[in-house]
């Protein structure tokens, strides 16, 4: 599936390579082998729970942390012995790290003047444009602790691109701010990366903002990437189970392979039978698999309908623009069952009180099936 | 149950602090005292402190004093900083290592390390006199620096230091620009300590020094134990003097680096 | 040390790496213990060597082996001395703590403005010269002093007391000079102390002094040993206080070692006594680093 977002990047070496990057911290295997390919140009977000690494990694790209095996390439060439000021690479820190003694405009200008790139007569010209740039034109006399964490934001950015590095780092930058200035910065960092062209990698927890915003995003876990694609390849077609679970609000069920094939596969859920669509990997009759669907693409009818199940309607709730509806699936009502949550967003859709029996359903396309692996805790039909 | 203090506490604290000050008051007052006997007081008088001013042996160790004092604080300082902003790189045994030798100075008493480094220097058979002094006065100063300098740098954010480094600062340029600044009211601070230190240094200074360089203090001890005099007194409070306008310096010091929150 | 991976487009093998990496990353501070070890470190071992060996009539070293030094520390009269020294440093030590403790917990309890007015006020006398300190005390202790002078005025005694020249007034003194240390010790430890374990204690049902002793007190252990170690070790050492509050009536081994440099000539003795005072020391620290062990913070900073 292609994503509508997606640059017409022409086929050309990547800007960045990392090649069989690991890393320890002490007797800690922090990072596994990684392997990753980042474009010019692009929006690139690592994505992934506390401690699985990704800060880490970025700053193992950025050259505050030395790797223990393996390549960075930046360009062809391998910059993994290079220290971080003879990098062409600049981060924005989590919390901004503005430089308290000086003004705005000696935190813009530092970077030029400790490398001597630029005039003082071309600094004042650029550190305008970059201003601009970031929508705080104006404010070079001002100090840090003057500016609210969104304006120190901006600033901190603002003193990273003036530098024009190859690849601007972001790590968390994001996490202190609240939601609605948060949603408003998503969509300024977007429009910048747009306008100035430079590649970003941009790290995060939240997956709301991944999606959001990336042209790619690298799934990690335990120091492992766990999947690399476009938001909609990530969020559609997960390709294991820690990307399952963490990316999207789904129902994650086990059920029992009952007849294999190309395209939909049937299963055994809860004594009844239903279709789904296989990930392609070389399921056989009778193997236990994970079947996971979104929550908010089933429907819910009071008769059976192709591919559906009966299930017992437990209880409703309420929350904002969602009805959610528990439910309960499983071949004997009283002893073994799984439950299920569907989301829907219109009182039409759901005519049922709790304790009816209905009709639950999604689309074969819209459910995806996945070998169990082991160690796997999730729903279980007794 | 908020953390309140009750009256009790304030009265304790108070009359604690009474009793503290108690002491530097008295001698403050009895250097006015007309009476050289401190027996009985007779009177206000200001002829001790005009006897102090034409007293050439005095002036002289208090000269001795100042240019060690000065001395003492820069060569501590600098080693101070320097060992404190080292200890940065260094791995965590290293940086135990360095913090156990920076304080071994002050786990002993001065008396032993007065007399180990009377005999260490006559080993080596150096002059006695400044360098002595400075030497030695530095060795119980550093300890300060190291330790004030150290909090200030623990304050700073780690990621500031490392956005310098990011921006394209050397180690050295990130130093100058970026760390020296932001710890320079504590370096300031503790260089003051190291001349109020150093002035007031008895026991070291009995040892390191010279035929020819005497301290204050040393000088001025030995005129306590001959007997108790106004003259002291008089000298003593002017010392207080001295140390007032080394102590509003700091404050004045201090306040002009307050705005600048760490961000 | 770290595991096998093998390393593929550049960089050395794990364990080495570490190896060398550490020594770059140490190298600057070589200098640094090279200074101190210079200066603190080899006069040390000089005062020991010393001990070891005797001296000629005109008070000059003698490099010849000799056990004579300890043997004569053995001696009753001067055992006595390291009793006196370490009775003053220690009781030096309780009267700061006891004295101290309720300044440094009250003071950590205050509200902001008058918080750092308290702490100003207690560091103050730090920088105020340690003689004038003293000096005030004989003014205000003496048979003519500020206090009998008082007493007398108000017809409360006939005789003025005889409060100089004993060991308490030595004691005084040191406490005196040394008990800021021991303030701020103990104010760093309250102060570091969870507010809401007090409150979940008077939650469950305790009362101030319960709280105090059962909370308050074990969890600022760390900040009593350093206080104490901050106290007993300058008091171990400051011998002026002795000769100008004491006179002379107690001999401390700070005034022997004194007295055995400058006028004995002995300077051999004096080194064995010096050993004797550091091992004093010594002992000390490890003990209030033992008590200080079970609890997670460090002691000293």
């Amino acid at each position: 599936m292609k994503s509508c977002k997606r640059k017409e990047v022409p086929v050309s070496k990547p800007l960045l390579s990392l090649v069989n990057l690991n890393k320890y911290f002490g007797d800690f295997h922090v990072l596994k082998d990684i392997t990753l390919d980042i474009d010019r140009g692009e929006f690139l977000t690592l994505l992934g729970p506390s401690g699985c690494g990704k800060t880490t990694l970025l700053r193992c790209i950025a050259g505050l942390e030395a790797i223990d095996s393996g390549d960075i390439l930046l360009n062809g060439e391998s910059i993994k012995d290079l220290a971080p000021n003879k990098r062409n690479v600049n981060t924005v820190f989590q919390n901004y790290a503005l430089f308290p003694h000086f003004t705005v405009y000696d935190n813009i200008c530092y970077g030029p003047r400790v490398k001597r790139t630029l005039s003082e007569g071309e600094l004042k010209q650029k550190v305008r444009e970059v201003l601009e740039l970031v929508q705080m034109a104006g404010y070079e006399n001002r100090m840090p602790h003057q500016l609210s964490g969104g304006q120190r934001q901006r600033i901190a950015i603002a003193r990273a691109l003036i530098n024009q590095p190859d690849i601007l780092l972001l790590d968390e930058p994001l996490g202190a701010l609240d939601l609605k200035l948060r949603k408003h910065m998503q969509t300024e960092l977007l429009q910048l990366q747009k306008v100035t062209g430079t590649t970003f990698v941009y790290v995060t927890h939240d997956q709301d903002e991944a999606l959001n915003m990336s042209d790619r995003i690298v799934v990690i876990n335990q120091g492992e990437v766990q999947q690399l694609g476009t938001p909609r390849e990530i969020y559609n077609n997960p390709r294991n189970l820690f990307v399952t679970e963490f990316i999207g609000d789904r129902n994650i069920l086990q059920v029992e392979v009952l007849e294999p094939g190309e395209g939909t596969v049937k299963v055994m859920l809860g004594g009844q039978v239903v279709e789904a669509r296989s990930a392609g990997s070389g399921l056989t009759a009778g193997d236990k698999a994970v079947l996971a669907v979104h929550k908010d693409k089933m429907r819910v009818a009071c008769e059976p309908g192709p591919n559906s199940l009966v299930a017992k309607a437990l209880s409703i709730h309420y929350a904002g623009s969602q009805i959610r509806l528990e439910l309960a699936v499983g071949q004997d009502m009283e002893t073994g069952w799984v439950k299920l949550t569907v989301i829907l967003y219109q009182q039409s859709d759901c005519e049922c009180e709790p304790g009816d029996s209905v009709w639950v359903s999604w689309d074969a396309d819209g459910a995806v099936l996945l070998p169990l692996e082991p160690g796997w805790q999730g729903s279980v039909l007794v | 149950m908020k953390a309140r203090v009750n009256r009790w506490q304030i009265i304790y604290l108070s009359v604690f602090f009474v009793v503290l000050y108690l002491p530097v008051l008295s001698v403050i007052l009895y250097s006015f005292n007309a009476n050289a006997s401190t027996a009985k007081w007779t009177g206000w008088t200001l002829d001790w402190y005009r006897q102090l001013f034409n007293d050439r042996v005095i002036g002289q160790a208090f000269v001795i004093s100042i240019e060690v004092a000065v001395l003492t604080a820069i060569v501590s300082a600098v080693l101070g900083t320097a060992a404190a902003v080292i200890s940065l790189s260094l791995t965590e045994r290293m940086k135990k290592a360095v913090q156990w030798v920076m304080l071994l100075p002050l786990l002993v008493p001065e008396v032993a390390l007065g007399v180990s480094l009377l005999m260490f220097f006559n080993a080596l058979r150096l002059p006695f006199g400044h360098l002595t002094l400075v030497l030695s006065h530095s060795l119980f100063c550093v300890p300060y620096v190291y330790v004030m300098v150290r909090l200030r740098l623990a304050e700073i954010d780690r990621e500031i230091i490392e956005s310098a480094r990011d921006l394209g600062a050397t180690k050295w340029q990130a130093i100058r620009t970026i760390v020296l600044p932001l710890v320079m009211p504590s370096i300031i601070t503790s260089a003051l300590l190291a001349i109020a230190m150093s002035l007031d240094d008895v026991v070291i200074s009995t040892y390191m020094s010279g035929p020819r360089a005497t301290t204050l203090p040393v000088h001025i001890f030995s005129m306590m134990r001959v007997g108790v005099t106004p003259k002291v007194n008089a000298l003593c409070t002017l010392i207080l003097l001295g140390t007032f306008l080394i102590i509003g310096l700091n404050q004045f010091v201090n306040i002009k680096s307050k705005p600048k929150g760490v961000v | 040390m770290k595991g096998g991976i093998s390393a593929k487009a550049g960089g050395a093998g794990g364990a080495k790496r570490g190896g060398l990496e550490a020594l770059r990353q140490n190298v600057l501070a070589f200098p640094i213990l090279a200074w101190f070890g210079l200066f603190v470190g080899i006069p040390m071992v000089y005062v020991v060597v010393v001990s070891f060996l005797t001296r000629d009539d005109l008070g000059n070293i003698v490099w010849q082996f000799t056990l004579d030094n300890y043997r004569r520390i053995a001696d009753p009269v001067y055992l006595r001395i390291f009793a006196n020294s370490f009775l003053l440093a220690f009781l030096t030590g309780v009267v700061t703590l006891l004295v101290g403790y309720p300044v440094a917990y009250t003071t950590a309890r205050l509200e902001p403005k008058r918080r750092n007015l308290a702490i100003g006020l207690i560091i103050l006398p730090f920088w105020i010269s340690s003689l004038l300190r003293t000096y005030g005390w004989v003014i205000l202790l003496g048979n003519w002093g500020i206090i009998n002078n008082v007493l007398t005025a108000l017809g409360l005694i006939d005789q003025p007391l005889q409060l100089m020249y004993k060991f308490g007034t030595t004691l005084v003194g040191t406490a005196y000079m040394l008990i800021p240390f021991m303030i701020i010790a103990i104010y760093n430890s309250v102060d570091k102390l969870d507010k809401s374990l007090l409150e979940a204690s008077y939650d469950l049902g305790a009362g101030r002094w319960q709280t105090f002793f059962k909370i308050v007190l074990p969890l600022t252990i760390p900040g009593i040993a350093g206080g104490f170690t901050l106290v007993f070790i300058p008091a171990l050492g400051l011998y002026f206080i002795s000769d100008l509050l004491g006179g002379g009536q107690t001999v401390f081994l700070g005034n022997l070692i004194h007295t055995l440099v400058n006028r004995g000539r002995n300077r051999p003795l004096a080194a064995a006594f010096s050993v004797g005072m550091i091992v004093m020391v010594i002992l000390v620290v490890a003990i209030c680093s033992r008590v200080t062990r079970s609890k997670r913070e460090g002691f000293l900073l």
